[in-house]
């Protein structure tokens, strides 16, 4: 069975001959790679060739291409402040409160910053790959973008003092997204993964997504099925629980879950749907092979009955793991009982 | 006192800020007001604050409304009031989120704590001199990304080495709550920002270390 094809029948509750398995492995591809996390995050071609090799190395059902959270931020006028050995981050906000959002321009993937890196990284890993391993593209979602663009703090302000300037906020960083993500499918992305943790309930309530975000993301997903993805791929990290009842609404697919949702929860929806995740992602750091394995084989026998279930972290896997914990999970889904 | 615990409680500022003048205008003492109004309204908070139900957005407007009654009522900014402990928070070297940190500094100041803020991306021996210049009773390291963690290990040993093994070393955030105490050679890993506070109200505290 060829890997894009494992993940979409697990997508549609159909049998697979295993589990699925992906490794939300972004600069670690660098980092076992020998390469700098500052070329990997500024060169398409590095970060396509960092990819394939750990995709040779680690036999997951995808592979990613995603730099860091800042690349929309910075097309847009953000300063980044670059490290050798480290992601970069904003030094200098895009937008502030005032900002004129009507004067302003969505970014062009093919020439804005980084953005044309990213669509030449899809290009290379899907020419490398074709149809047999997921190529997933990454966009942010428009709660994560919107504080990305005018700081954390400032965007959760201005969402109280002037709802309807952040709303205005929100609908541009909508617009960024769906431009950047259609390019992305274009260039070779099976289909642009939408990155939003700032719409879990560790920033904002349940409410508040449901009013503000929910719409958005719905926008963004049918947007991008329009455009031609395989699957709308939604993932928040973070506490989601009050809100994983309205999350079939966006239309999406497949969505991760983090840590701190228990698996139960998510087992118990109706109607079923899809979802990746949930070991802790700092434990592919600190904690040994056998337990990686260990909880790899528990998430497996959880969702063994209903299926609809992709392995992986909850999270970004950090760039200092060990690789011996990322063949765990993947061993657990080939080996275990 | 019911009408500023819930202007506090609404995360509305104005109201909060015009409903402390209201109260000094009728003759409600000061420390009356930030007992039993900021006091209380914290509290609330804290009892409402899990998991599940601790988000951002709610945390802050709250704490910007309780910061601008404080600021009303102390306009020099000493409040003349003894401060329940001295706590050094930060964010390491490499790490520039500092969100959580100031959510942290917002609630343990409205608790009524001496609060210096080392800012973020500070090196752990700024962060121990600060320490113990201010003498400090704990150090509250917040961090969103796994890459400090090296960092936070040192933190302990640093201070025991200058004479402060006392001080209590509290870890959160994002990166840091995924992991133990042990893990991290703290003495405590906090969930949340209140969660943080618990701890030093108990270990801290009523240990007579304050």
């Amino acid at each position: 069975m060829r890997s894009s094809d494992r993940v979409k029948a697990a997508i549609n509750f159909e049998p697979t001959d295993r589990l699925p398995v992906i490794a939300q492995i972004f600069a670690h591809t660098a980092v076992i790679a020998g390469e700098t996390i500052q070329e990997y995050v500024s060169s398409g071609r590095r970060l396509g060739e960092c990819q394939i090799k750990a995709l040779e190395r680690y036999g997951c059902d995808a592979i990613f291409a995603v730099m860091d959270v800042n690349v929309e931020t910075e097309a847009l006028g953000s300063e980044l402040v670059y490290r050798l050995n480290d992601y970069p981050y904003v030094q200098s906000h895009a937008f502030t409160r005032s900002t004129n959002l009507e004067a302003v321009s969505t970014p062009d993937p093919y020439t804005a910053g980084r953005m044309p890196e990213i669509l030449k990284a899809l290009g290379i890993m899907r020419r490398e790959v074709g149809d047999e391993v997921l190529v997933v593209g990454c966009v942010l979602g428009p709660m994560t973008l919107a504080t990305q663009l005018v700081g954390m703090e400032t965007a959760l302000y201005l969402a109280i003092d002037d709802p309807d300037g952040f709303e205005k906020l929100l609908d541009f960083a909508t617009s960024v997204i769906i431009r950047f993500g259609t390019a992305q499918i274009e260039a070779g992305a099976h289909s642009p993964l939408v990155f939003d943790p700032s719409a879990s309930m560790a920033v904002i309530p349940a409410s508040f997504f449901r009013e503000f975000e929910l719409p958005r993301l719905t926008q963004i997903i049918s947007a991008f099925q329009s455009a031609g993805a395989s699957a709308g791929w939604l993932h928040i990290a973070g506490p989601l629980t009050p809100v994983l009842p309205v999350l079939e609404q966006t239309g999406a697919n497949i969505f991760n879950f983090d840590y701190c949702v228990d698996p139960n929860e998510v087992l118990s929806l109706k109607p079923q749907l899809c979802f990746n995740g949930n070991i802790k992602s700092l434990d592919f750091e600190i904690a040994e092979p056998e337990d990686i394995f260990n909880e790899s084989l528990r998430l497996k026998d959880l969702f063994s009955v209903k299926g609809g279930f992709v392995l992986s972290s909850g999270c970004e896997i950090p760039p200092g793991s060990k690789p011996e914990n990322i063949e765990a999970m993947v061993a657990a889904t080939r080996n275990g009982r | 006192m019911h009408s500023l615990v819930e202007a506090l409680l609404d995360g509305n500022q104005a109201r909060s800020v015009a409903e402390a003048r209201r109260l000094r205008n009728v003759g409600a003492g000061i420390e009356q007001i930030v007992l039993e109004g900021v006091g209380k309204a914290m509290e609330q908070l804290d009892g409402k604050c899990t998991i599940e139900q601790f988000n951002l957005l709610e945390i802050m407007l709250v704490g910007r409304a309780a910061m601008g009654v404080i600021k009303e009522l102390f306009p020099q900014g000493d409040s003349g009031i003894p401060a329940r402990g001295t706590v050094i928070v930060c964010s390491l070297e490499g790490d520039v989120h500092d969100i959580g940190k100031n959510i942290l500094k917002m609630i343990l100041t409205a608790k009524g704590y001496k609060v210096i803020d080392c800012g973020k991306d500070c090196h752990v021996d700024k962060l121990v001199e600060t320490a113990e210049q201010h003498g400090a009773d704990a150090i509250c390291i917040s961090g969103l990304i796994t890459t400090v963690i090296p960092q936070v290990k040192t933190v302990k040993e640093l201070a025991g080495k200058r004479g402060l093994g006392h001080i209590r070393i509290l870890a959160g955030g994002a990166a840091l709550k995924q992991a133990t105490a042990k893990d991290l050679r703290v003495d405590f890993v906090a969930d949340t920002a209140f969660d943080g506070a618990h701890f030093l109200e108990s270990a801290v505290e009523k240990k007579g270390l304050i």
